[in-house]
């Protein structure tokens, strides 16, 4: 007792240099403060537990916590469940699925859409990337970075719009090529699956270009000076050198931009047809019509949460395989 | 060496601004078209769509409500992400990796599953539709993004200035609150920024979670479907040079900070 009395005697005198006292000396000095300080760090135990609380509860509530919920609700056939109901646990929602074609190809269709997207974005980005990282100079690649940037930050409804106007029958694209006297009656451009996969090319470009461009960036020039002198082509140079360093950044961009695409609603609304309906159309579509068909939007949800799980896992241990090949 | 290589990488980078500015400058251009039909040509000139939209009490109320949910989900985003990530970025503990992985998750989720999935939650905690659900899911959402920014910034705090001050009498709170923070100051605000971007033109889970007003995108959305007129472009523009500006203005903002520190 006498130890600890004297430890915080030195511990005021600490805090108190000469009289002048600021603000935090005083706080540290003010006694409920001090005691409950001390309560709170007696041990670096229950210092971490303290601090540990709040995060951990809200990451288990808040980010766990709506996933759980919609798998529990999938499982159920009624929900909100109306007064004089009793709730079941069902798999019906689930069976419901396989038992039309009008749910399960908008699914197949969502998968194959973004992977096919999700590659034309690897394509038309790599070099954009490639370009930033190898050719700019450091002094200018934050301005030609930031050039890019500056659109991606427009939302994703204001950005399908403009490219509305840009493919409508009277939009640009169709008067260059009628002013070029290559077509002399519109292309219907809009409400296909090429206006879509446009938009949302558009839409995530960002998402693969800056894990490509910070994957490049770590590549050493030297590399390609040696390759170069040693007589590989341009091409040689891209698959045996920049396409293997950079894997983990394909990798990442791919399943950033594979999981946002799935996630699509208001573009492929607004940009594609009937022919091009998406699965999230499908799952919203339980959640606006009237009556409980909640737990079977939830379920379709929770398929397509977990198809795009495993595929990207899939391909992250492919992509990590291929890595480890390389290095052999 | 790579000349001709070069010369072609920058004709692909030059076509890909092309690409991701000619839409944005056709919206804008065609805004000012004297005419209610979208397309080309352009026979005369007008400010009318324009002037119009700041005349709409409606728009102006939306855009209000819009700025409001950003405001306030940012606040809560940079309390909860900056807490999380002391608690990560401070040091090894059982299930921080489980712990990492959940914090990481709502960034994940592809938007039409978060929102579904906020949705459900919402009817179960008995939260209505309407700005308090948006702003809790977009605040959800961001929780991610200021975590790993502020993480960022954490790992290359000098240790030795909070030893220092811990030497000189300061409780573990004191130097968070004198030492660290200052020192994450240009992350949170750099944060801030993108969160309010983010919660500003997020539209699925406005979407979702909406009551009967609507926040901005989610009105442009619902003329949109109405069919296109010039009218959209001027609202359209106006939240597009609201976010360019606000982004070019954070992006010298937080360079500058970062030089200086």
């Amino acid at each position: 007792m006498t130890v600890d009395a004297s430890a915080e005697r030195d511990r005021r005198s600490m805090s108190k240099p000469d009289g002048d006292r600021t603000f935090w000396g005083r706080l540290a000095g003010w006694g409920p403060y001090h005691t409950l300080m001390r309560l709170a760090t007696a041990s670096p135990r229950r210092q971490f537990l303290i601090l540990a609380v709040i995060p951990v509860l809200w990451v288990l509530t808040q980010h766990l916590g709506p996933m759980l919920q919609m798998v529990i609700v999938s499982l159920t056939d009624a929900y909100p469940v109306a007064p004089g109901v009793e709730q079941h646990f069902t798999l019906d929602n689930y069976s419901r699925f396989f038992g039309d074609s009008i749910f399960w190809m908008p699914f197949f269709r969502t998968l194959i859409f973004a992977g096919v997207f999700t590659f034309c974005t690897l394509i038309i980005t790599y070099p954009v990337a490639y370009f930033l990282a190898r050719h700019v100079s450091r002094k200018n690649q934050m301005l030609f970075l930031l050039l890019l940037l500056i659109p991606f930050w427009v939302g994703e409804i204001v950005r399908t719009y403009a490219i509305m106007i840009l493919l409508g029958n009277t939009g640009a694209v169709n008067l260059l090529l009628k002013t070029l006297g290559l077509i002399d009656r519109p292309i219907p451009f809009m409400y296909t699956s090429f206006s879509m996969g446009l938009g949302i090319v558009y839409l995530t470009a960002l998402y693969m270009l800056l894990p490509l461009y910070s994957a490049l960036e770590k590549l050493p020039k030297s590399m390609n000076e040696a390759a170069a002198d040693l007589g590989a082509g341009a091409w040689t140079r891209f698959r045996r050198i920049s396409l293997p360093l950079t894997i983990e950044g394909i990798s990442s961009g791919c399943t950033l931009v594979f999981l946002i695409s799935t996630g699509f609603y208001a573009t492929p609304v607004l940009l594609g047809g009937p022919s091009t309906t998406v699965f999230a159309e499908t799952i919203a579509g339980f959640f606006h019509a009237a009556g409980d068909e909640w737990p079977t939007g939830a379920a379709f949800a929770t398929i397509m949460f977990a198809a795009a799980l495993v595929l990207t896992a899939t391909f992250q241990k492919l992509m990590s395989a291929l890595r480890k090949g390389e290095k052999k | 060496m790579f000349r001709g290589n070069r010369i072609f990488l920058a004709c692909v980078y030059w076509a890909f601004v092309l690409y991701v500015f000619v839409p944005l400058i056709l919206m804008v251009v065609m805004g000012f078209k004297d005419s209610k039909f979208i397309g080309f040509p352009i026979r005369s000139w007008t400010l009318d769509w324009y002037t119009g939209v700041f005349a709409d009490a409606a728009v102006l109320s939306t855009f209000g409500y819009s700025v409001a949910i950003a405001v306030l989900s940012t606040l809560i985003s940079i309390f909860v992400g900056t807490w999380i990530a002391v608690l990560l970025e401070g040091r090894r503990f059982w299930g921080r990796t489980a712990v990492f992985g959940m914090t990481v998750l709502p960034a994940l989720v592809p938007g039409i599953i978060s929102a579904i999935a906020f949705r459900i939650y919402a009817r179960w905690l008995g939260i209505e539709p309407g700005m308090g659900a948006i702003v809790w899911a977009h605040a959800v959402h961001n929780v991610p993004f200021v975590v790993l920014v502020v993480m960022a910034r954490l790992s290359t705090l000098p240790k030795s200035q909070i030893e220092a001050a811990r030497d000189l009498g300061a409780d573990p709170l004191i130097s968070f609150i004198r030492i660290t923070l200052p020192y994450l100051v240009p992350a949170i605000l750099g944060a801030s920024i993108f969160c309010l971007l983010l919660s500003f033109d997020d539209f699925v889970r406005s979407f979702f979670l909406g009551g009967y007003e609507p926040t901005l995108p989610v009105l442009i959305f619902a003329k949109l479907r109405s069919g296109m007129s010039p009218e959209i472009n001027a609202i359209a523009t106006v939240a597009l040079v609201l976010t360019a500006v606000i982004g070019i203005w954070a992006e010298r903002f937080t360079r500058r900070m970062n030089k200086e520190t």
